[in-house]
C-alpha cells in the first residue's frame, strides 16, 4: 500500500508536533489502564479509541497544522479530534472550531493534514483522509508507531500522502510514504534537550544525580569526539589526495577551527591546571579513604579468621 | 662407562633436535627420566666439554639439567670456579619459557652461582646474571621468588644498590615462601638505608615485623630495630604497632630491642647530652647489632629535626638564634646545616649572608604543572588497581570457612534473638 513518494514535495516536521503526538497517546494509554482496572468501565474521555482498551493500546486521532510555500511543507503543530469508533468519523464540528481558534492565534497555519498512531497504515484510515481532502486538496498523514524498539536509531514517524494509481483497472488513491526533515527553533531545541535528560524521579541522593549528569556530559564529549575524529580522517584523506579538494568543505573546517581557544594566554594555564590538579587531588583523596576502608575490612577479617593467638579461649568480648 | 657416555651423548643430541616450543615438553619428559638414570650422573664431571657445544639461549632446559648435573657432582672449587663465566652467559641468556618447566634446577643452579661468587668475594660478579635470572624466573613482576633475596644480598656486599632498585621497586602480591618474604624485605630496607631514601626503607622493614608470622624469628627482630633507628631518623619518633601485626610479634619485639626504645625516650627529650649518654650506656648492643653507624646518623639528625621546628615558629631568624637553640657551635655550623638541609629539600629557605638571617619558605609546589597532572594520574591508577586486589582478597576471606566458623562461633554465644546467618554446618 506505501511505497516512495513522487510527488517531489518536501517536509519538515518540527519537534512539537512529535512531542504532541506522544504526549497525547501516552496520556491516553494511562487512562485506559488506569480506568480498566478500577471496577467501573466508564469509557475514557479524550479521543477515540478502537476495540476495547487493555487489549491492544488505543489509536489516538488529530490534525496537523502548517504552512505550505511552493514545494515545501512545514508542519509547525497540531491538536487532538474526537474520534467517533462507530462511524468512523472524525468529529466535524470539534475539527472546526478548532480550526477557528488557531486561526485567530496563527493565521499563517491552516490544516495539513492528520495524525494517528500505530504500526502501519490501515484501511479505515483512508476514509479519514478523503474526509479531510475538503479542507486540503492534499492532505499528509502523519503516523507514529509508539512501540519503543531498542535497536531501531531512526525516529518511528512516517509521513504519508496519497496519488492517484490505477490498480486492475481501477484508478485507485493510495498512501505512499514521504521522506522529511526535522526543523527546529531555539525553543523547541530547549524544551527537546529538557525533555531528554530527564532526571529519575527518586533522585533525592546526590550520588546518582551526579553519576547521571556525568553519564550525560561523558556521552556528549564522547560524540563530540567521534565527530572530531571523522573530519580528521577525511581532512587526512584529502591531504593524501585520495578525495578531491572541496574548498567550501575546507573553509567551513577552518571556520570552525578560527572559532576554537578564545583563551591562549599563560596565566589561564596557571589557573586551568591548578584547579584541574585540585579535582584530581580530591579524587585521590576519596580513592584513598575508599581503598583504606577495604584494607581495614580486610584486616579485620584476616584477624579473626588467623590470629590464634588473639582468640584463644573464644570468650572475648566481640564488639 | 662407555655406554653412559654414549647415553649422554644421545641425551644432547635430543637436546639440540628438539628446538621447537612444542617439543620442549617431550625434552622435559626425557630429561627428568635421564635425571633418575644413574648414567647421567656418573658422567657429572666429564659433562663440561659437552655443554660447550649448546647454546643456552636455544636449548635452554637441556643446558640447565646437564648443568645442574654437573655443577653438584663431584668437581672441585676450582673448576666451578673457571665454569663461572659460562654460568653467567646461561643466566643471561637462557629462555624464560624453558627455566619454568624446571624452576627448581633453575634455583639451585642459581644457588650454586651465588655461593661461589660469595666464596670468591667478588660478589659484584654475580649481580647482572642474577638480576636476569630473577626477571626470567617470576611470571609476573608481582611476584616473589627465592631468587630475590640471593640478589639483593648479592648487592648488598658489593655495595651497589642502583641495580637492585628496578627489581625492589615492584609492589610484590605474591610470594610462596615466608623466609624468602623476610630475606627480601629486610635486605631491601637495608639497600633503601644505603641509599638514604629512609621512607621507603621504613616501608620494607615494617613489612618485615608486620608480617603474620607464629613465632618470633631473628629476621623481624632485627628489622624492628632497624626500624625504630630510621624511623627516629625519618620523623622523629616511632608509631605504635599497626592492627594487623601478629600478636606475637606484638607482644614479643620490644623485649628484644629494648636498647633502641631506650634510646628513642631520648630522642623525645631533644636534648643531644641525653641522647649521648643513653648511646654511650648501650654502646655495646649497638655495635654488635651493626647498627652503630645508624645510631650515629640518628644524632646527627636531631639538629636537623630542631631545625625544622624552627621553621613552623619563625618567618625569618639569624644564624646565631639558631645556633643558640638547636645547641650548634656556632652561627657557621648553623649556616652549614642550613644550606645542606635546602639542598636537600628538606626545607625551604633563604640565607642572607650580609646580616646573618635565615628567611624560612614556605613549600613553592603550586600544583599547575602538567608533570604533576601526570604524576598524579598515575598514583589514581596505582591506587585503583590496589583496590580492586584489596576487594577481590576481602571477597575471599569472607567465603573463606575459617573465618566464617569463627564468625559463626561468636554469635551464638551473644545473639540470640538476631537471625544467624551462618549455617550451622560450619558450627
Amino acid at each position: 500500500m506505501a511505497s516512495s513518494s513522487s510527488s517531489g514535495i518536501t517536509f519538515k516536521l518540527h519537534p512539537l508536533v512529535i512531542v504532541n503526538i506522544s504526549d497525547h497517546y501516552t496520556r491516553l494509554k494511562a487512562q485506559t489502564l488506569h480506568s480498566g482496572e478500577s471496577s467501573s468501565c466508564a469509557p475514557p474521555s479524550n479521543g477515540g479509541t478502537a476495540g476495547s482498551a487493555l487489549s491492544a493500546p488505543p489509536r489516538v486521532f488529530g490534525c496537523v497544522i502548517g504552512v505550505q510555500r511552493g514545494r515545501t511543507v512545514e508542519i509547525f503543530n497540531s491538536f487532538e479530534l474526537l474520534f467517533d469508533s462507530k462511524t468512523h468519523t472524525l468529529d466535524r464540528a470539534f475539527l472546526e472550531k478548532k480550526q477557528e481558534l488557531y486561526k485567530k492565534v496563527f493565521p499563517t497555519f491552516y490544516i495539513l493534514g492528520w495524525y494517528s498512531t500505530g504500526s502501519d497504515v490501515e484501511e479505515a484510515d483512508m476514509l479519514i483522509h478523503r474526509s479531510l481532502m475538503d479542507i486540503n486538496e492534499n492532505p499528509i498523514y502523519v503516523l507514529l508507531n509508539p512501540a519503543i524498539i531498542h535497536s531501531q536509531k531512526d525516529l518511528p514517524i512516517s509521513i504519508y500522502e496519497t496519488e492517484l494509481h490505477v490498480i486492475d483497472g481501477n484508478p485507485q488513491l493510495i498512501f505512499v510514504k514521504s521522506s522529511y526533515n526535522i526543523e527546529t527553533v531555539e525553543a523547541e531545541r530547549i524544551s527537546v534537550d529538557h525533555v531528554a535528560h530527564l532526571k529519575p524521579s527518586d533522585g533525592g541522593s546526590a550520588a546518582t544525580q551526579l553519576a547521571a549528569h556525568l553519564t550525560g556530559i561523558h556521552s556528549a564529549i564522547k560524540m563530540l569526539n567521534s565527530r572530531v575524529r571523522v573530519l580528521h580522517q577525511y581532512l587526512v584523506a584529502m591531504q593524501r589526495g585520495e578525495i578531491p579538494l572541496d574548498n567550501s568543505l575546507l573553509r567551513q573546517v577552518l571556520s570552525l577551527l578560527r572559532r576554537l581557544p578564545a583563551i591562549e594566554s599563560e596565566k589561564f594555564q596557571d589557573e586551568f591546571l591548578m584547579e584541574f590538579n585540585d579535582t584530581l587531588l580530591m579524587t585521590y583523596l576519596a580513592m584513598f579513604t575508599n581503598c583504606t576502608g577495604t584494607m581495614n575490612d580486610v584486616v579485620e577479617k584476616f584477624n579473626i579468621a588467623y590470629d590464634r593467638h588473639s582468640r584463644r579461649g573464644g570468650r572475648t568480648a566481640f564488639i | 662407562m662407555a655406554a653412559a657416555m654414549e647415553t649422554v651423548e644421545s641425551l644432547v643430541a635430543h637436546i639440540q633436535a628438539l628446538t621447537k616450543p612444542e617439543d620442549v615438553a617431550q625434552l622435559h619428559s626425557l630429561l627428568k627420566q635421564s635425571q633418575s638414570d644413574e648414567a647421567l650422573r656418573s658422567q657429572g664431571p666429564h659433562l663440561a666439554p659437552l655443554l660447550a657445544d649448546l647454546d643456552p639461549a636455544k636449548h635452554s632446559l637441556g643446558y640447565l639439567y646437564l648443568l645442574d648435573t654437573y655443577l653438584y657432582s663431584s668437581i672441585s672449587r676450582e673448576q666451578v670456579a673457571a665454569f663461572l663465566p659460562s654460568i653467567a652467559r646461561f643466566l643471561n641468556t637462557c629462555s624464560a619459557y624453558h627455566i619454568r618447566f624446571a624452576s627448581d634446577k633453575f634455583i639451585s643452579v642459581c644457588r650454586c652461582f651465588k655461593d661461589q661468587v660469595m666464596r670468591q668475594q667478588t660478589p659484584i660478579q654475580g649481580i647482572i646474571p642474577l638480576r636476569s635470572a630473577v626477571q626470567k624466573l617470576q611470571n609476573s613482576s608481582e611476584q616473589l621468588t627465592t631468587l630475590h633475596s640471593d640478589f639483593l644480598l648479592l648487592c648488598l656486599l658489593a655495595k651497589c644498590y642502583k641495580p637492585s632498585l628496578c627489581i625492589l621497586e615492584n609492589d610484590i602480591f605474591e610470594a610462596e615462601n615466608p623466609k624468602d618474604l623476610f630475606l627480601f624485605y629486610y635486605y631491601g630496607g637495608m639497600i633503601y638505608i644505603g641509599l638514604k631514601r629512609f621512607s621507603k626503607a621504613l616501608e620494607c622493614l615494617h613489612n618485615v615485623f608486620t608480617s603474620p608470622m607464629a613465632n618470633l624469628n631473628a629476621i623481624a627482630i632485627e628489622a624492628y630495630k632497624k626500624y625504630i633507628l630510621v624511623s627516629l631518623i625519618h620523623s622523629g619518633q616511632v608509631p605504635p604497632f599497626p592492627k594487623y601485626t601478629s600478636a606475637t610479634a606484638q607482644r614479643n619485639l620490644k623485649n628484644y630491642a629494648q636498647a633502641y626504645l631506650d634510646l628513642t625516650t631520648a630522642y623525645a627529650t631533644g636534648k643531644h647530652s641525653e641522647i649521648e649518654a643513653c648511646i654511650q650506656q648501650h654502646i655495646e648492643k649497638f655495635q654488635s647489632d651493626n647498627n652503630l653507624g645508624l645510631v650515629k646518623q640518628v644524632l646527627s639528625s636531631l639538629s636537623k629535626r630542631n631545625i625544622q621546628r624552627l621553621t613552623q615558629t619563625y618567618l625569618t631568624l639569624s644564624l646565631q638564634d639558631i645556633s643558640n637553640s638547636v645547641q650548634l657551635n656556632g652561627s657557621k655550623e648553623s649556616e652549614l646545616h642550613v644550606l645542606h638541609m635546602i639542598q636537600d629539600g628538606e626545607i625551604h629557605a633563604t640565607i642572607n649572608q650580609k646580616d646573618g638571617m635565615v628567611i624560612f619558605h614556605e613549600d613553592p609546589e603550586e600544583y599547575k604543572t602538567c608533570q604533576m597532572v601526570n604524576q598524579m594520574d598515575l598514583s589514581i591508577q596505582r591506587l585503583m588497581s590496589l583496590s580492586k586486589k584489596l576487594t577481590a582478597i576481602d571477597e575471599h576471606i569472607s567465603c573463606d570457612p575459617a573465618y566464617l566458623t569463627k564468625i559463626g562461633r561468636e554469635r551464638t554465644r551473644y545473639e540470640f534473638d538476631d537471625f544467624d546467618s551462618v549455617p550451622p554446618k560450619y558450627l
